[in-house]
């Protein structure tokens, strides 16, 4: 019984009743300081933390408690390194998030923090669940918050459309999910972690489960043909909705890509199936960039590119499990997954609030009607070139790292794969420098421009402390690869057999 | 039979109160009444009545379910409220209806006897006919009791032909009786077609589609209280009577009307859900929805095991406390708006948070959600169906899949207006907050601690 982790997975949702209950405007403060508690807590697990476990995939903080007989489920959480890095991920950007709506006017102010510490809530109990019921409740848990956060706070014209959209399609792969997760249990002892990877499952019926379940990861990540909420519902919610739907909650599909599905299902990877999600991840990625160059919309511009990001991070998990399965050992790209849904988690909720702050100044999303804001606001100039080569994967920068090792993993399976998924790079910097080159040169409108200011504090230390971070990773990646590499080597390893 | 005798005589006095004052007295005790006999419902049964043991069993699972529809019919009870205007005059004999009503139901708990079960089906129902259509000056509420009384009658032909030409073949009224001749003659023609002619009186009976064109009429026309209760405690009889005479009475041809049930299901799940997404009234959506909870429901029929009744029960708990937790938030905005659409709702969650919080949980527990109790209500009964039925698993998840757009509609409705609707003037009382936070914790207790339940039931 870890009370540490007790704490780290309660603190969110006491804190968001007690936002909930405090209709006050200094509510934020108390929102922001949970959140930051809530980080340090999370730095001080680290420091606890065995990176190199001397058996592969060892829980950390174990909390097992018997919760029901009914369903034969436990509350049973604990920390791999994967959890931890999700972990750590949740924790720094939820404060970050926090922090940069403190200049908006929302209305309704105590009922948005405490959505938003709901949600942290559920991403802490997706990332550390080791019960299969528990990580689908979490796993829907997460949907309400963002939901009514996007609802409630969305483009005013459009946003029931879109959440309506949003919440049905991906209500209907979770349900999916279920019904996979369901008839595994029913082959099974119990929910447990263990006992679902041991489930005595055809080699059919791993089939359809494959695909059940990969359906609800495909929505979320989301995956080619299952993405047609995805731009919609980034650009229409709230700056904070889309951070949050893009830097931290695709991440769970990541997430549960490696811990969920492929160890329960992995006869599905040898046959066509492996191989279908491989190609649909791929065109994702050339989709995705393909269409981010002739956006205009900034947040849309954004949404593709995530598309795109997240379809290498797919592919290369396959590749790698495609790879293992067929008996040769490899991790790198589940090593390459992870660190990219790290650095893509800051570099996305960089980007949206980039443009979050462009639209503050021009009053529009729209990237042609944007034009010189580097001469009036140099320190907004730099912070978001940072962040923007974060997102090109620029050498010793956090993207290079994930992006480099994904497509070497890719290029193990196969080269013209690696290829075209390569092109992901050059298609990258063609539509981020030109949506820098539009919004920060050229000419501008002047009286725009006159009345624009540079960062404000709040603004500064959002955008600063992720490009801390860009830098940081894109020079020391070690810790992070150490950290994933022994609960990887377990899942794949588990995969073999 | 003690609960039932309490409530029956409970019944007879909030009628007889009513010749002293108008309604409020009858309410006081009925609700008295309902939680004597909830408490009798947890003492052993007085050795006297175990003479009607042939026609009448109070074993486990009819005390579990009497004590569900007991507390159901209380929070009814404290709702209150026939908004409708002219008829303040004579609100007792509607009181003590619908406590004849439940004397139907209890009668539906405990049968052991086809004669058992007729009188218990017509209990139940005859109160209703006449329930439906208390509000006079309402066309369509004229409408629903005559819909709803023919429709009746029609399915009581059906239950007797069908109990007429069971006991044509086993020779008894019994239900053990009946199980006993089903095993031995699984083939017996007769008995056969009196089996199916039973099924289709209780499908109209619990609204299984295509036996449910009556429900969405009679449940829009009826007064809201009246429609609440009918969705809830009518509906928990009805089904596990129906539960009960299949899984007991007809367990040895189950094989025979197992595939019509199947049938039913799919029938059921598209049409109520399809259509409730086309409703742009919420009193008629709900309707919809209520059926197509009845398709959820009858998944029980496959992969039966020692839970059964339990997951049954539990999904009929999760279902009815929803239902209340959306019905009150109807009742109320009609009282203000007297009308029931999509727009009335506007706002609703501004104005009236704690009303327009339950509902939404309760939207959300239909929709099954997890954390609320109709996940778990849901997940028992997919969990128990699906190795038996795989593809009608399919079929329900598709179903959920489109309810679950109609259900945040009103969710959507009550609480993404930047603007209410409502005037600020009048608060909801204090009984309907207290009944809305007990169904919030209700239904979020059930989902949490699915296992609490289990306890608090005797289970």
């Amino acid at each position: 019984m870890s009370y540490l982790l007790l704490t780290l997975l309660l603190l969110p949702l006491i804190g968001s009743v007690l936002v909930f209950a405090w209709k006050n405007p200094a509510s934020k403060y108390l929102a922001l300081g949970i959140a930051f508690a809530q980080m340090l807590l999370t730095f001080y697990m680290l420091t606890g933390f065995d990176f190199k476990p001397t058996v592969d995939g060892v829980l950390q903080y174990e909390i097992n408690y018997p919760w029901s007989n009914y369903i034969k489920s436990n509350l049973h959480f604990g920390i791999d390194g994967m959890s931890m890095l999700m972990l750590l991920l949740t924790n720094i950007l939820t404060p970050l998030i926090i922090l940069s709506s403190f200049n908006e006017k929302p209305g309704y102010r105590n009922t948005f923090y405490g959505l938003i510490l709901l949600m942290q809530f559920g991403l802490i109990g997706v990332f550390t669940s080791l019960d299969g019921l528990l990580f689908y409740i979490f796993w829907e848990v997460t949907l309400i918050p963002i939901w009514l956060i996007a609802g409630i706070w969305g483009q005013e014209d459009k946003k029931i459309q879109f959440t309506t959209r949003f919440f049905v399609y991906t209500f209907v792969g979770s349900l999916f999910m279920l019904i996979g997760l369901i008839y595994v249990y029913n082959h099974s002892a119990s929910f447990a972690l263990t006992d679902l990877y041991n489930a005595d499952l055809t080699s059919g019926a791993q089939t359809v489960i494959f695909w059940f379940i990969f359906f609800a990861f495909a929505v979320k990540l989301p995956i080619f043909p299952f993405h047609s909420w995805q731009p919609d519902t980034y650009t229409y919610s709230p700056t904070q909705g889309s951070m949050l739907l893009s830097g931290i909650m695709l991440k769970m599909a990541v997430y549960g890509l490696l811990r969920w599905l492929l160890p329960i299902t992995p006869e599905p990877i040898l046959g066509l199936s492996g191989q279908i999600v491989l190609v649909l991840a791929i065109i994702g990625v050339v989709h995705g960039a393909l269409i981010a160059i002739i956006q205009n919309d900034s947040k849309r511009l954004i949404a593709y590119s995530s598309l795109s990001h997240v379809g290498l991070m797919t592919a290369g998990i396959m590749a790698s499990a495609i790879l293992t399965v067929k008996g040769t050992l490899m991790i790198e790209g589940g090593e390459g997954a992870l660190i990219q849904s790290f650095a893509h988690g800051i570099n996305v909720v960089g980007l949206f609030y980039c443009a979050d702050i462009l639209y503050k100044r021009f009053k529009t999303r729209d990237i042609r009607q944007m034009g010189g804001l580097a001469r009036v606001a140099p320190k907004f100039a730099v912070l978001f070139m940072v962040i923007l080569l974060g997102s090109i994967a620029l050498p010793l920068t956090n993207g290079f790292v994930g992006e480099f090792i994904l497509i070497k993993s890719i290029f193990d399976y196969s080269i013209i794969a690696a290829v075209i998924a390569g092109t992901t790079m050059i298609f990258s910097s063609v539509y981020l420098f030109r949506f820098y080159a539009k919004a920060m040169f050229g000419e501008g409108d002047e009286e725009v421009l006159a009345s624009a200011a540079d960062l404000t504090g709040v603004e500064f230390s959002v955008l600063a402390s992720l490009v801390v971070f860009v830098i940081f990773l894109g020079i020391f990646p070690q810790p992070i690869l150490d950290m994933v590499n022994s609960s990887l080597k377990f899942i794949f390893t588990s995969m073999m057999n | 039979m003690s609960v039932l005798i309490i409530i029956f005589l409970t019944a007879v006095i909030a009628l007889f109160a009513g010749v002293f004052e108008q309604g409020k007295f009858s309410r006081y005790i009925g609700i008295l009444g309902l939680m004597i006999a909830f408490y009798v419902s947890f003492l052993p049964e007085i050795s006297f009545f175990s003479q009607y043991q042939h026609m009448f069993e109070f074993g486990a699972n009819a005390a579990l379910f009497t004590k569900i529809a007991i507390v159901i019919t209380i929070l009814l009870f404290f709702l209150g409220g026939f908004s409708f205007s002219n008829h303040r005059n004579h609100q007792s004999e509607l009181y003590a209806l619908m406590l004849f009503s439940l004397c139907g139901g209890i009668i539906l708990f405990g049968f052991q006897n086809l004669v058992t079960l007729f009188l218990g089906v017509e209990i139940l129902s005859i109160p209703l006919y006449v329930l439906a259509g208390s509000n006079k000056t309402d066309l369509r509420s004229n409408e629903a009791s005559i819909k709803y009384f023919l429709m009746g009658a029609f399915a009581t032909g059906f239950l007797l032909f069908g109990v007429a030409l069971i006991y044509g073949s086993t020779g008894s009224f019994d239900l053990y009786k009946i199980h006993e001749f089903a095993v031995v003659n699984p083939k017996n023609l007769m008995f056969i077609l009196g089996a199916v002619l039973m099924l289709v009186a209780l499908a109209f009976k619990v609204s299984l589609a295509p036996f449910h064109m009556w429900s969405p009429d009679v449940y829009q026309g009826s007064p809201s209280l009246i429609t609440a209760f009918m969705m809830s405690v009518v509906k928990i009889a009805s089904f596990f009577a129906f539960f009960k005479l299949m899984t007991i009475g007809f367990l040895g041809i189950t094989g025979e009307w197992i595939n019509i049930i199947g049938v039913l299901i799919i029938i059921t799940l598209f049409l109520a859900n399809v259509m409730g997404l086309a409703q742009t009234n919420v009193k008629r959506m709900l309707a919809y929805s209520s059926v197509s909870h009845v398709g959820y429901l009858s998944l029980i029929f496959y992969g039966m095991n020692s839970l059964s009744s339990y997951n049954l029960a539990f999904y009929l708990f999760a279902y009815s406390l929803a239902t209340v937790g959306v019905m009150m938030c109807l009742i109320w905005v009609e009282k203000l708006k007297r009308e029931t659409s999509y727009t009335a709702f506007n706002g609703l969650g501004h104005t009236e948070p704690i009303l327009a919080v339950a509902a939404t949980v309760s939207l959300l527990s239909m929709a099954g959600i997890p954390l609320t109790a109709g996940f778990m209500g849901k997940f028992a009964i997919f969990a128990q169906a699906i190795d038996q039925a795989p593809f009608l698993v399919l079929v329900a998840v598709l179903g959920s899949a489109i309810s679950i757009a109609y259900y945040l509609r009103l969710i959507m409705v009550m609480f993404f207006p930047k603007e209410s609707s409502f005037k600020t003037s009048e608060k909801v009382s204090l009984t309907y907050n207290i009944v809305a936070v007990f169904i919030i914790f209700a239904l979020v207790a059930m989902g949490v601690f699915p296992d609490l339940f289990a306890k608090q039931f005797g289970l």
